[in-house]
C-alpha cells in the first residue's frame, strides 16, 4: 500500500474521531460518511479514484476558504451599515459575489490581462496548449484564453446592458400600472401578456432576421423580451405596497405620482426588485449565448461565450474540452449570479427572522 | 370563578429565562420569573408590551420564537421538565396537553380548510377521536360556546364568519382534546367591546365546565379581573407583583402596579359648543350616502364639528365610522350629500380639492407601523408636508422639524435622523401626530388612534392630544370602540351603527341616561375593575342574547 492511501484513511479517520470526541455531529457524519464511501470507492477504483476525491475536496476546501476570506474582506473594507448585512451572507453567496468579482476585473481589464488579441491568428487551428497559449487555440488558431478573458467584457456587458434595460422598461411600467390603475394598467397588463406569449427565442429571432443582427437592435430585442416580467413582478410588489397606509396619507398631501413612486414605494420594492434583476441577468445572458450559437447574437470575430461553443464544437467528436470551457464560464457566471441571488431572496422574504 | 382551587400543581416555572437575538448578540428578554399554576386555575398575566407576556406564555408550551431561546431556569408541566423534552415530545404535548389561543384568530386560521376541518385536526392527529366522533364533539363545544347554528357552523370557512364567533371557534378549537392548560394571547384584544363580552362570556364558562387551567395574557386589567384568579404583572421581563385578583385590585403593593391601575382616571373638562349662531363649524358633514361598489354603507349621517372641539364617532366594527373618515377625507367621494368646511363646499374627490384644502384636513392613522415609510428617515416623513405645503427648505425646514419634534416630546437630536424601525409603538404614534401637524391644518381626523397601544402608552397619546388641542386649538374627530377613551377626551359624542348615525350630543348629556338602546349596548359592554362585573351583566341581560350582540 502506497504512503498515500495510507496517509488518506488515517487523516479521514483521525478528523472523525475528532469531531466525535468534540462532539460536533454534523462534521463527524459527513468525514466518517466519506471515510465509508472512500474504502468502498478504494476497493472498487484504486488510487486513481482516492485521488480524484482528495482533488475534488481540496478544490472544495479551496472555495470554501477563498469565499470565507473574500467576505471577511469584505466586511472590513466597508462601511458599517453594509459590513452589518454582508456577515449575514453564506459561504455560497460569497462565493457567488468572489467569482462576479473576478469577471468583473476579467472584463474591466480584459486588454491588459489577455496576452493576444481577440481576433488575432497566432497559431494552427485547433493547436494545443502551449506556454504561449494556456488553453490551447480555435478552430482559426485564435488564443483560446484571450477570446475568454474578451468574451467576459462582450457577453457579459451585452447582458447587463440588456437587463438593465428590460428593467428600466419594466419596473417604469409596473410601478405606473400600480400607482395609477385604471385603463393604463389594464393595456400595459395586455400588451404584457402579448410579447409573453409568444415564446422568447422564436420571437428573437423574428426581430432580428427584420432587424439585422447590430448590438442595438439585440439589447433592444432582448430589452423587450424581457421586460413584461419585471412589468408583472414589480406591478404585484407594488401593488402591496400602494394599498399601505403612509402612501394615502401621501395621497391625500397632494402628492403627485412622480413623488409616490420615487419616494414612497421604489424605496420599499427595491430588494425582490433587485433578486428579480439578478435572475433575469442569468436569462438574459443565457438568451444571448444562445442567439450567439445560433449566429445571430455577436457577430464574428468578436469574442462571445455562446459562439466559441458553436465554433469550437467539432472537437467535441475528439474527446477535448476546450469547448466546453465557454460553457462553463456561462455556467459558473450563472450558478454564482443564483448564489447570490438566493441570499437576497432570503433577506427580502423575511425568512430571516 | 374560585371555586375549584388548591389541587395539584400543573405548571411550575423556576427563575425561567429567555434571550432574543438582535445585532448579532444574545440578550436578555425575561429575567427570572417564577411561576405556579395548580390545575383549574387561570392565571392572568399583564403588563405593557415588551414586558415579555407573549415570551413566557410560549415558554409555557416549551417553546421560543424563532431568534430567541429558553437560556436557564425550569419549566415543569405536570412533572415533564420542557426544557430538556425533546422537539418531537413537546410536539405530541402540544394541541393535545397544552393549546394556544392566539390574539387574530382571522389571521391564524386557515382560510383555505373549513372551520371543523381544522378543529378535528389535532384528535385525529392523536388519534383521541374518529373523524366522525371529532366533528359531533366540535358541534358540542360549538353549542356550549354559544355559536349560532352549532350543527353547521362548522362547515363554513373562516372568511364567512364574523371576528367574534371566530375568537369562539379557535377556543373550541383548543379545548377539542380536552387539554389541561389553554394559554390565551391577548384573545379579545382585536375585538370591539360588544364582541369581546361574548368571546370573554364562552372563555369563562368552557374554562369552568372542563376544569382547565389557563393563562391569560392581556394588558387591559379590566379583562383580566373577569377572568383571572390571580394576577401577576410583569415589567420589562421581570415580576413586579403577585397576587390574587380580588387583593390585586383593592390593595396594589407596588408603585408600578398602581400606575396601571391609574390609567383611566385621565379626563379633561369638556367644551360647549360656541354661542353665537353665526360660527360656522369647522367640518359639517350633511346628509352623506356612501357606498363601496353595490353595497351602501353609509345612510343620511349629519354631524357638525366647531372650532377647537373634539367629536368622538363610535360603535362597533362596520358601522360606518371609518367610511364617514373616508368621505369627509375625500377618498370616497359620497353618492349623495355634502361636506362643508367653514362653511364652503369641499369638492367631493380628493384629487379636486386644492393644496390649502387638503392642508386643512389631516389625518392621524391606527397603525402606526403601516402609516410611516418604513424606508424614509423621521426627519423627511415630519418634514415634507412642511416643505410641500409651506416651502420650507434647509435651514428653516430643519428648526421646524426640531419644533414639531418637541412638540411631540421626542429629543429632537436623538431621533431627527432615525428611522420608524427603530420606534416603540408610542414613539411611532407620536410621529404620525407630527406629520398631521406638520401641515398646519385646522382639523385632525385620529382614526382609532390609541386602539393598537397599551394603555400607559396610550395615555399618553391622549394627553399629547389634548395638550396640542389647547396650544393649537384644533378640531378633532375621534373614531374609536373605546368608550374609556371617549369619557377622557370627547366633548361630543356621534353614536353610530350599521351606517346610520344613532345618537348624538354633549358627553355629559349622553353618558347619562336615557339612552338609544344601541348606546346603552355600547355602554354596559365597556369592562370594568370590579371581579363580578362580567357575572352582573351577564345575569342582567340574560345569557342566551350575548351571542346575538356580534350579528351584524
Amino acid at each position: 500500500m502506497s504512503v498515500f492511501v495510507v496517509g488518506y484513511y488515517s487523516l479521514l479517520i483521525a478528523a472523525s474521531c475528532l469531531a466525535a470526541y468534540y462532539k460536533r455531529r454534523e462534521p463527524f457524519l459527513i468525514i466518517f460518511g466519506l471515510t465509508l464511501i472512500s474504502i468502498i470507492v478504494g476497493i472498487i477504483g484504486g488510487i486513481g479514484a482516492l485521488k480524484a476525491i482528495t482533488t475534488v475536496v481540496a478544490l472544495l476546501a479551496l472555495a470554501a476558504g477563498m469565499s470565507y476570506a473574500f467576505k471577511e474582506f469584505l466586511v472590513t473594507i466597508t462601511p458599517e451599515r453594509w459590513a452589518k448585512e454582508l456577515r449575514t451572507a453564506p459561504l455560497t453567496a460569497s462565493f457567488g459575489m468572489f467569482v462576479i468579482f473576478i469577471y468583473a476585473i476579467a472584463g474591466i481589464f480584459a486588454p491588459v490581462i489577455a496576452p493576444h488579441g481577440e481576433a488575432e491568428v497566432i497559431a494552427s487551428s485547433f493547436a494545443p496548449p502551449d506556454q504561449n497559449m494556456l488553453l490551447g487555440a480555435d478552430q482559426l488558431g485564435r488564443d483560446m484564453f484571450s477570446r475568454i478573458i474578451y468574451g467576459a467584457r462582450n457577453s457579459v456587458g451585452l447582458a447587463l446592458v440588456a437587463t438593465a434595460l428590460a428593467f428600466f422598461m419594466g419596473a417604469l411600467a409596473g410601478l405606473l400600472a400600480a400607482t395609477r390603475g385604471g385603463w393604463f394598467d389594464q393595456v400595459m397588463g395586455r400588451a404584457a401578456d402579448i410579447v409573453m406569449s409568444v415564446p422568447s427565442l422564436i420571437f428573437a429571432l423574428l426581430m432580428l432576421s427584420i432587424f439585422g443582427t447590430n448590438l442595438i437592435v439585440i439589447v433592444i430585442v432582448v430589452g423587450v423580451i424581457y421586460s413584461p416580467r419585471v412589468f408583472r413582478l414589480t406591478r404585484a410588489v407594488a401593488g402591496n405596497v400602494v394599498v399601505m397606509d403612509y402612501i394615502e396619507a401621501a395621497k391625500l398631501r397632494g402628492e403627485g405620482n412622480w413623488y409616490l413612486i420615487r419616494k414612497e414605494i421604489l424605496p420599499n420594492s427595491t430588494a425582490p426588485l433587485i433578486a428579480e434583476f439578478g435572475l433575469e441577468f442569468c436569462f438574459v445572458f443565457l438568451l444571448i449565448a444562445g442567439l450567439s450559437f445560433l449566429g445571430l447574437g455577436i457577430q464574428p470575430p468578436t469574442a462571445d461565450w455562446g459562439s466559441m461553443v458553436r465554433e469550437n464544437a467539432t472537437l467535441i467528436s475528439f474527446g477535448e474540452i476546450t469547448p466546453l470551457i465557454p460553457a462553463a464560464a456561462i455556467a459558473l457566471l450563472t450558478v454564482a449570479v443564483n448564489f447570490v441571488v438566493d441570499w437576497m431572496l432570503y433577506r427580502s422574504s423575511g425568512l430571516k427572522e | 370563578m374560585a371555586t375549584n382551587k388548591k389541587k395539584d400543581v400543573l405548571l411550575k416555572i423556576q427563575d425561567l429565562r429567555i434571550e432574543a437575538y438582535a445585532d448579532e448578540k444574545w440578550f436578555e428578554i425575561v429575567h427570572g420569573v417564577d411561576l405556579t399554576l395548580h390545575r383549574g386555575e387561570v392565571l392572568g398575566l399583564i403588563g405593557e408590551s415588551g414586558a415579555g407576556k407573549s415570551t413566557i406564555g410560549l415558554a409555557a408550551m416549551g417553546f421560543a420564537r424563532d431568534g430567541c431561546r429558553i437560556s436557564g431556569g425550569s419549566i415543569e408541566f405536570d412533572g415533564m421538565e420542557l426544557t430538556t423534552t425533546p422537539q418531537s415530545a413537546l410536539r405530541a404535548l402540544r394541541g393535545s396537553r397544552i393549546a394556544y389561543v392566539a390574539q387574530s384568530a382571522a389571521a391564524s386560521f386557515n382560510p383555505a380548510h373549513k372551520i371543523i376541518d381544522q378543529h378535528t385536526e389535532a384528535p385525529l392527529h392523536y388519534r383521541i377521536q374518529k373523524r366522525v366522533e371529532a366533528q359531533e364533539d366540535a358541534m358540542e363545544l360549538y353549542e356550549r360556546l354559544r355559536l349560532p347554528n352549532p350543527q353547521e357552523i362548522g362547515f363554513r370557512y373562516p372568511h364567512q364568519v364574523s371576528g367574534g364567533q371566530l375568537q369562539r371557534a379557535m377556543t373550541a378549537m383548543a379545548m377539542a382534546c380536552r387539554p389541561d392548560l389553554i394559554i390565551f394571547d391577548e384573545p379579545t384584544t382585536a375585538l370591539d367591546v360588544t364582541t369581546q363580552i361574548e368571546v370573554l362570556a364562552a372563555i369563562r364558562d368552557i374554562v369552568d365546565q372542563f376544569n382547565t387551567a389557563a393563562i391569560y395574557i392581556t394588558h387591559d386589567l379590566a379583562v383580566v379581573a373577569q377572568m383571572a384568579d390571580t394576577i401577576k404583572v410583569l415589567l420589562k421581563g421581570e415580576e413586579v407583583e403577585e397576587a390574587p385578583t380580588a387583593q390585586m385590585l383593592e390593595n396594589p403593593k407596588e408603585d408600578y402596579t398602581k400606575s396601571l391601575w391609574a390609567v383611566r382616571s385621565f379626563q379633561r373638562d369638556q367644551k360647549p359648543r360656541p354661542t353665537d349662531p353665526n360660527v360656522k363649524p369647522v367640518v359639517s358633514v350633511k346628509n352623506v350616502d356612501a357606498a363601496y361598489g353595490d353595497t351602501k354603507v353609509l345612510d343620511d349621517v349629519s354631524f357638525d364639528i366647531y372650532e377647537g372641539m373634539t367629536v368622538a364617532v363610535v360603535g362597533e366594527s362596520g358601522s360606518g365610522k371609518s367610511t364617514t373618515a373616508r368621505c369627509i377625507t375625500g377618498l370616497l367621494p359620497p353618492l349623495k350629500g355634502e361636506i362643508l368646511f367653514k362653511g364652503e363646499k369641499l369638492p367631493p374627490s380628493y384629487k379636486d380639492r386644492s393644496k390649502d384644502q387638503l392642508r386643512q384636513c389631516q389625518m392621524i392613522y391606527q397603525m402606526a407601523d403601516t402609516a410611516l415609510n418604513p424606508k424614509v428617515r423621521i426627519s423627511e416623513i415630519i418634514g415634507r408636508p412642511a416643505q410641500f405645503y409651506m416651502g420650507l427648505q434647509g435651514g428653516e425646514l430643519k428648526s421646524r422639524v426640531d419644533e414639531l419634534l418637541d412638540l411631540i416630546e421626542l429629543e429632537p437630536s436623538k431621533y431627527y435622523n432615525r428611522y420608524p424601525t427603530e420606534l416603540s409603538g408610542g414613539q411611532k404614534q407620536r410621529i404620525g401626530i407630527a406629520r398631521a401637524l406638520a401641515a398646519e391644518p385646522s382639523f385632525i381626523i385620529c382614526d382609532e388612534v390609541t386602539s393598537a397601544l397599551d394603555q400607559l402608552v396610550a395615555e399618553g397619546i391622549l394627553k399629547l392630544l389634548d395638550k396640542l388641542q389647547r396650544e393649537l386649538n384644533l378640531s378633532y374627530m375621534f373614531i374609536t370602540h373605546d368608550l374609556a377613551t371617549v369619557r377622557s377626551i370627547a366633548d361630543e359624542v356621534v353614536v353610530m351603527q350599521h351606517g346610520k348615525v344613532v345618537e348624538q350630543g354633549p358627553k355629559d348629556v349622553m353618558f347619562t341616561p336615557p339612552h338609544h338602546p344601541y348606546t346603552d349596548l355600547l355602554l354596559s359592554s365597556v369592562p370594568e375593575m370590579d371581579p363580578n362585573w362580567l357575572s352582573t351583566l351577564l345575569e342582567e341581560r340574560g345569557v342566551d342574547n350575548i351571542g346575538e350582540a356580534a350579528e351584524i
